[in-house]
């Protein structure tokens, strides 16, 4: 015997069931939706996906157009599955239902996957990216060096590949990041000369750097 | 809102890693007990129970001159402290026997009014209710952090401050034919005798017995209440009296009874299942919580929808066995051992507990009461690397005393005979109600 919900198939009142963000579907679909949902024995089949927010309060996090036509329908109860409260379980419950386009992790992300993320998103009508090169932006975004480390995608607008600095906004639909730390310069800082550490210590602007030992201009490029 | 001052939060939640009993009471408890809302007037240390002396007992003043201090009687909330070096966690010794030390001082002589009892070490606490004879757990023990404080003083002070007076107790077994609703039917009969207001509920759709033995149809039916989402049905329409004269004197005696309708018993479990959480039967009873002093729930036996929503809107669960029925014994050690831990987890409020088990109306002979002991210490043994069942089972045995008190409540034909006339033997036999006396006495009344 399962004593709590989750997982379970429930038929739900309608009044007990809210929405958090509203879904816009062309209102001929979930009209011509709802005539069919209003025949006597009619049923959503396709249940609703939703979690209690408080005793018996319920909202919706996937299937939101199911939803919309049981509420067209002036359907009464409602078949719903009933999940838990978690993130994630909204997140993967708004990707199933292609309420949200999944993310790639750009940091670790093969040539292939970022191939077809942006094929996807420059294809897509209406796309803020038409005209640019997916081959191009691809190669360049793949091979940059440095891209385990970005903490934003501000770097792609660097690459010459047509992604410019009013269109990379775009690109956080299908890209996160979790960049790595740079890993610690202070090893680097060792193994330089003392005219190195100097030159870099010019460089950065660290005032009597000509009178420092080497000990000292290590600690301080490497906290600076 | 914040329960505790900024100060207080400190005292409660940065008491150094080993602080002993003592440090505990002077640092820890005068904020607890601050924020719990009780001025030092109110508060009596080391307080007498007539049963040993308790670390704390707490009172408000009542109007006029009434100085808990002074007078030093009827405390409302007794409070044990531990070291922090004395561990409370649920699994230890020294836990349960500091659960029992409470359960001594709350039954004691001085305390028969007393609602509450908390156990503490700074880093858990546990609060217990009172009702009668029985104790229950009311939280679960709680480990006490920084981000948790103000919602376990909310808790405590929500309990305090508007308790509610019935306890709810469900009869169950997983085996069938154990005289649930004969239980059911004659304990409500016994506790209407004696003044307490008690509402029964037959919770077992497909048999009615219930409903049927006292012959009671509601106006609205049990399955709207379950179904009323938006509290539009009034529960008092569903709510029924069954009265009867009592037999010498002119007294009218009523309790109140919720009668099962076919509605229910016309839906399998799983679709019931797709209509209603196992907490529904809780969330109903909850708005008569405060109308009665005993609720008592009828469950059918098999561990689905209703004894599961039984058991959960339960605070205490009495189980009737017989000893000459081996499955009623084996399936009261499965109830203790896993229908009731199972519920506990959901719950997160340390209830139900199962009360100890009843050998229920039949002649017992020696050698058979020697077989029935035979299979419990069995039950016993074989459950004892998950739990211990021996307070359950026999709740006299101790390590150094092996007694194997078990309550029975003696076999008593016309018991039965009045089934049939429909009305609790209760009200029409004197030996019948001696006999369901005793069962009141042993569990319930202090």
């Amino acid at each position: 015997m399962k004593l709590d919900t989750i997982g379970n198939l429930m038929l739900l009142y309608m009044t007990q069931i809210s929405i958090k963000e509203s879904i816009s579907v062309p209102s001929f679909l979930i009209k011509a939706a709802a005539d069919r949902m209003r025949k006597p024995d009619a049923r959503n089949w396709v249940p609703v996906i939703v979690r209690e927010v408080e005793n018996n309060k319920y909202e919706v996090i996937g299937n939101s157009y199911v939803y919309a036509v049981a509420e067209e329908a002036q359907l009464e109860r409602v078949w719903c599955i009933i999940a838990d409260t978690s993130e994630e379980t909204e997140n993967i419950a708004k990707i199933l239902s292609s309420e949200q386009t999944p993310k790639i992790n750009l940091t670790s992300a093969t040539y292939d996957d970022i191939k077809a993320a942006l094929q996807y998103l420059i294809e897509k009508p209406g796309s803020e990216l038409k005209g640019v090169s997916v081959q191009t932006a691809t190669a360049r975004i793949d091979e940059a060096g440095d891209r385990k480390y970005w903490k934003n995608l501000d770097p792609i607008t660097k690459l010459k590949c047509g992604i410019t600095v009013a269109k990379v906004k775009a690109l956080n639909e299908i890209f996160y990041l979790t960049p790595e730390e740079p890993e610690s310069k202070s090893t680097d800082l060792q193994k330089m000369t003392v005219p190195q550490l100097k030159a870099l210590a010019k460089e950065r602007g660290i005032p009597g750097y000509s009178k420092k030992t080497k000990a000292v201009l290590i600690k301080e490029l490497s906290g600076g | 809102m914040s329960e505790v001052e900024e100060s207080g939060r400190d005292a409660l939640t940065g008491l150094p890693e080993n602080a002993q009993e003592s440090m505990v009471g002077t640092m820890f408890i005068p904020p607890l007990f601050k924020a719990l809302g009780y001025n030092q007037l109110e508060i009596f240390p080391q307080y007498n129970t007539g049963n040993g002396s308790v670390d704390f007992a707490l009172r408000h003043n009542q109007a006029g001159d009434d100085i808990f201090l002074q007078t030093a009687t009827n405390p409302n909330v007794l409070v044990e402290i531990k070291g922090r070096d004395y561990s409370l966690d649920e699994e230890s010794t020294r836990y349960k026997s500091t659960v029992k030390q409470l359960k001594r001082y709350l039954l004691s002589p001085e305390c028969t009014n007393t609602q509450w009892g908390i156990i503490t070490n700074s880093c858990h606490i546990q609060m217990f209710r009172k009702h009668g004879k029985v104790i229950h757990p009311v939280t679960q023990c709680l480990e006490i952090k920084v981000t948790n404080i103000d919602d376990i003083i909310k808790t405590i002070k929500q309990k305090i401050y508007s308790p509610f007076t019935a306890l709810t107790v469900a009869i169950y077994n997983n085996k069938g034919g154990v005289g649930k609703t004969t239980t059911t039917v004659n304990l409500a009969a016994i506790l209407t005798i004696l003044d307490k207001r008690v509402l029964v509920v037959d919770f077992d759709p497909n048999q009615r017995d219930l409903t049927n033995y006292l012959n009671v149809s509601p106006n609205k039916t049990f399955y709207s209440l379950l179904d009323d989402i938006n509290e539009v049905v009034n529960i008092r329409d569903v709510i029924r009296p069954y009265a009867v004269k009592s037999g010498n004197s002119k007294q009218r005696l009523v309790f109140d009874v919720i009668p099962c309708d076919e509605g229910l018993g016309s839906k399998s479990d799983s679709e019931l299942e797709q209509l209603f959480k196992t907490a529904r039967l809780k969330e109903i009873l909850n708005r008569v919580k405060y109308d009665y002093d005993y609720i008592l729930i009828d469950s059918p036996p098999n561990w689905r929808f209703f004894s599961a929503s039984a058991v959960y809107a339960a605070d205490v669960v009495l189980i009737p066995t017989k000893h000459n029925n081996p499955f009623s014994l084996v399936n009261a050690g499965i109830t203790i051992k896993s229908h009731i831990p199972q519920v506990q987890a959901v719950k997160k409020d340390g209830t139900p507990i199962a009360l100890p088990i009843f050998w229920n109306g039949e002649r017992i002979t020696d050698p058979a009461r020697q077989v029935a002991h035979k299979l419990m210490d069995e039950i016993i043994k074989q459950s004892h690397k998950t739990i211990d069942l021996f307070p359950y089972f026999y709740p006299r045995h101790t390590s150094t005393n092996k007694d194997k008190y078990v309550f029975e409540l003696p076999s008593y034909a016309d018991i039965a005979k009045y089934t049939f006339d429909k009305v609790p033997a209760v009200y029409k036999d004197k030996t019948a109600r001696e006999y369901y006396l005793s069962l009141a006495k042993e569990y319930f009344l202090q």
